[in-house]
């Protein structure tokens, strides 16, 4: 326990360094109109962070460095949506706290109830439940309707839906047992995974869609035992991908903006390219903080975030960003790896598969790398529903690096 | 269980694989593409320096101010006091349509904008420039303005430089547009079929009809053995083509000097096969064909067929610029002022000095070889055919009084029907200070007739009023 302490106190402050210098940075940027919020945004930021990571250490034995790259990522979106505009900083702070609360909250209900993996039925009623919900009272914002309001609070059903489908999955694959008897018990879930995905086509959600589709791949390729199936699943989405693009104009869009955006430089192609501009408008070390023009960049707050961090903290932050989301991931298969109980295994490798997919998924779009689609990037981007959803699943992921031995298992038998 | 990790393990790699990639792709963008993305003129932080800086001014090279900006309120405005007269040389700088000329070029030093190093950077931001610095030209207002004059009412391009210095006197290219109303005239421009927009003095390429013989001579001069006696007949047939003469007529006896002077095309068809092609080319190289000419503004680059397999009928048209010859005005002009620089070519220039707001001398433009296109033998020799051109042959119209000048006369075929006029000339022949290109694009009649006259009136007016 002391030897572990002393292990994460170094990078522990180095954040800590981080934080101080760019939050320095933040006061020259604003010195002539340096507010009260700025303070209590700083401050708080620090101190939620320190404390939270000190804390944790004291109460989990698990992975002591997913949560601190976490708040380091945390804190390099926090700083930049607060120099886009203080007012939404603000309010990111306050996700941040929420979503800390509900990291821990993650931690010790799934540490103390015992079942989880038992309800699968459960998940998938509520998933459907959510899609309905958003047919019913969804709104569209940015041309996708996804989203729900509840009392003046927006909420993005998807952002649940996503972890209630690593679940689902899980709670298959490691009730193999029960299901033996239902004959094709696998193609079910292969139709129940495919009708999320075409219920978000539909919600023009073509991010999340994505997002469904590799967890469900990854998953699937480790656990199906009738190899073909996989085949069918990349034939079908494959299938489904050609139909979409005749079908639907905002898939077609997409594409084309992706192989050539230039000649619709003043319409579709207008996102991609002004990512392009600020991206290479910053260089290796960026102009600097407060010196950029983020507001170029449509949505530099949410999807387009890691354009607007590139053009002021320049591309050696972009691929530090990239690099805390590849150790991230890395931690998570380890985790996986370690984890004996087969559904907390799965869970891990699904989460660790999420925060993965959705990062290529974004930043390989503001790069054209690939075909642009408007999710956003884990715990740097700004929004309450996904930074809560992301914090779920890093609770999550946290249970998961512990050692839970199989008492799950025993749980069952008990029974 | 061993299975799984495997596949477990598997799925890390291309994750892992696929955030390597990514920063692979990042560092290639910013390293080979990014330069290139930011310039777009939709990038609006190129934009943001313009409402802050008051752009410099551009002066001709006695002082008379040609395109300036001025604050008004919170706006900055720019205005080109003779938007016709420079519109191919100064361009025009507009947010809604970009930049061309000399706007373009030499936008960051107009702006003053230092770009690309750490120390600049810092220097940007500490004390960002208001003002940006002034370009000095070569140009010679009032010969820019005769040279205008001269050209009114044609379709083509004259320019005057120092054959010795490099220095660009007067660039004209009609039809031209006003830089300064290019809102109004914006849609009638783009949609004119005479392409006002085109620069033909450094974008068009034609066939330099006669004028390439010049080059032709000097090539022959450097055949050993060549038999330089010839009995023209008014035409040849060379490999089944024939090859007629200026309205069929035959020059008799001839020598080199009688072929230049007359403009023989039989002459210079029947020797092409002993010259040949790799000779030839040599020369056309040497005076810069197929080779980049380095300007202040882009120039196409002339081309001669030296990799081609063409046969000796496609030698002999090239030999007198038609078939696969094909050169720009400028390029015409250097071979000019190469053999009137005893055969050095020098690159021609447009900006003599960058000069700060305060009159600090921040940049200037120095005289710069670019390549020998012969020796300077050579060079005297053509000097001297050229000077009979003037005196007793086709080129009777370019002669002055009390002034020795050398000159070349070309008529080319061309797809249209109507031949191009062409004149290429240098003067005084003895202490060449002006060299001079007439190009009249589908005139319709003869070099001599109708570019020569150009090229006098030119030349007179630049000895008279320049200040060398």
């Amino acid at each position: 326990m002391i030897k572990k302490g002393a292990k994460s106190r170094q990078p522990r402050n180095l954040l800590f360094l981080f934080e101080a210098l760019s939050l320095s940075l933040l006061f020259l940027y604003q010195w002539d109109s340096l507010e009260k919020s700025t303070y209590i945004t700083a401050i708080g930021l620090v101190l939620i962070i320190y404390l939270s990571n000190f804390l944790l250490l004291k109460i989990s034995d698990g992975d002591q460095y997913i949560f601190l790259i976490v708040t380091m990522l945390l804190s390099i979106g926090l700083i930049m949506i607060y120099r886009i505009d203080e007012g939404l900083g603000v309010k990111q702070l306050l996700w941040i706290s929420i979503g800390i609360l509900t990291f821990y909250l993650t931690y010790f209900v799934l540490r103390y109830i015992k079942g989880w993996r038992n309800w699968g039925i459960l998940y998938l009623g509520l998933s459907y439940l959510l899609f309905l919900f958003t047919f019913v009272l969804g709104s569209r914002i940015k041309g996708a309707k996804n989203w729900i309001k509840i009392g003046g609070i927006s909420f993005q059903p998807a952002e649940i839906t996503k972890l209630l489908l690593i679940f689902i999955i899980a709670s298959f694959y490691s009730n193999k047992e029960k299901y033996k008897d239902i004959k094709y018990s696998n193609y079910y879930l292969v139709g129940i995974v495919y009708s999320f995905i075409a219920l978000l086509f539909l919600q023009k959600d073509l991010g999340m869609a994505v997002l469904f589709y590799v967890i469900f791949l990854a998953l699937q390729y480790i656990y199906e035992e009738d190899r073909k199936l996989i085949f069918l699943n990349i034939g079908l989405f494959l299938a489904g991908g050609l139909l979409g693009y005749v079908v639907f104009d905002h898939v077609k869009v997409r594409f084309v903006t992706w192989l050539n955006p230039w000649p619709y430089i003043d319409n579709k192609g207008y996102q991609i390219i002004q990512s392009l501009f600020a991206i290479a408008e910053g260089g290796f070390f960026g102009t600097g903080l407060g010196l950029g023009h983020p507001y170029f960049i449509p949505h530099a707050d949410t999807d387009f975030i890691f354009s607007a961090i590139c053009e002021e903290m320049g591309l050696f932050t972009g691929i530090g960003i990239i690099m805390l989301f590849l150790i991230l991931v890395y931690r998570g298969f380890k985790i996986a790896l370690r984890q004996k109980n087969k559904f907390y295994k799965i869970l891990a490798l699904g989460i660790s598969v999420l925060f993965g997919i959705q990062s290529i998924v974004i930043i390989g779009g503001v790069l054209k790398v690939i075909p642009l689609t408007g999710i956003t990037l884990p715990f740097v981007s700004y929004g309450g529903s996904s930074m809560l959803s992301n914090f779920i699943a890093l609770g999550v992921l946290q249970v998961a690096s512990e050692d839970l031995g199989l008492e799950d298992e025993h749980y069952e038998i008990g029974e | 269980m061993k299975l799984e990790n495997k596949r477990i393990i598997s799925v890390l790699i291309v994750f892992c694989l696929s955030f390597i990639g990514l920063v692979g792709y990042m560092s290639y963008f910013q390293v080979f593409r990014a330069e290139k993305i930011k310039q777009n003129s939709y990038n609006k932080r190129l934009w943001i320096n313009e409402e802050n800086i008051v752009r410099g001014s551009i002066l001709d090279r006695n002082g008379t101010v040609l395109a300036y900006s001025e604050k008004q309120g919170d706006e900055i405005k720019r205005y080109y006091k003779y938007g016709r007269l420079y519109s191919h040389i100064i361009g025009y700088s507009y947010r809604e349509y970009g930049k061309a000329g000399l706007e373009l070029t030499y936008n960051s030093q107009l702006l003053n904008i230092n770009e690309n190093s750490a120390i600049n950077e810092i220097i940007n931001i500490v004390a960002p420039s208001t003002v940006g610095n002034n370009l000095e030209l070569t140009i010679d207002h009032g010969l820019q303005e005769k040279t205008r004059n001269l050209l009114k009412g044609k379709k083509g391009t004259v320019i005057s430089m120092n054959p010795k210095t490099g220095e660009i006197y007067s660039m004209v290219s009609l039809p031209d547009f006003d830089s300064s109303r290019l809102k109004e005239d914006w849609n009638e421009i783009a949609e004119d079929p005479n392409s006002p927009f085109l620069n033909r003095a450094i974008q068009g390429l034609y066939p330099p009809g006669s004028t390439f013989k010049l080059i032709t001579t000097i090539g022959a001069l450097n055949t050993s053995n060549l038999d330089l006696e010839y009995d023209c007949v008014g035409s040849v047939n060379v490999h089944g083509y024939t090859f007629t003469d200026y309205q069929g007529k035959g020059h008799g006896h001839l020598n080199l000097k009688s072929a230049l002077v007359n403009s023989c095309n039989t002459y210079f068809t029947s020797k092409s096969t002993e010259i040949g092609r790799d000779t030839l080319g040599r020369v056309a190289e040497g005076f810069m064909f197929n080779n980049k000419i380095p300007f202040d503004l882009p120039v196409k680059t002339s081309s001669f067929p030296v990799n081609e397999n063409i046969d000796k009928t496609g030698l002999a048209a090239a030999s007198i610029g038609q078939g696969k010859v094909l050169a720009t005005p400028l390029n015409m002009l250097l071979v000019a002022s190469g053999i009137a620089n005893d055969g050095e070519v020098v690159q021609p220039y447009l900006v003599k000095n960058i000069v700060s707001k305060d009159g600090k001398m921040l940049k200037t433009t120095r005289t710069e070889t670019l390549s020998r296109g012969t020796s300077s033998i050579m060079a005297d020799k053509v000097k001297d055919m050229m000077i009979d051109v003037i005196k007793y042959g086709t080129g009777k119209n370019g002669s002055i009084k009390n002034v020795q000048v050398a000159g070349k006369t070309g008529t080319a075929e061309n797809a249209s029907g109507n031949s191009h006029a062409w004149f290429v000339g240098f003067a005084p022949a003895d202490d060449p200070k002006i060299a001079v290109t007439v190009l009249l694009e589908e005139e319709g009649s003869s070099g001599g007739r109708s570019a020569a006259p150009i090229a006098r009136d030119l030349i007179i007016y630049a000895l008279n009023n320049i200040k060398f």
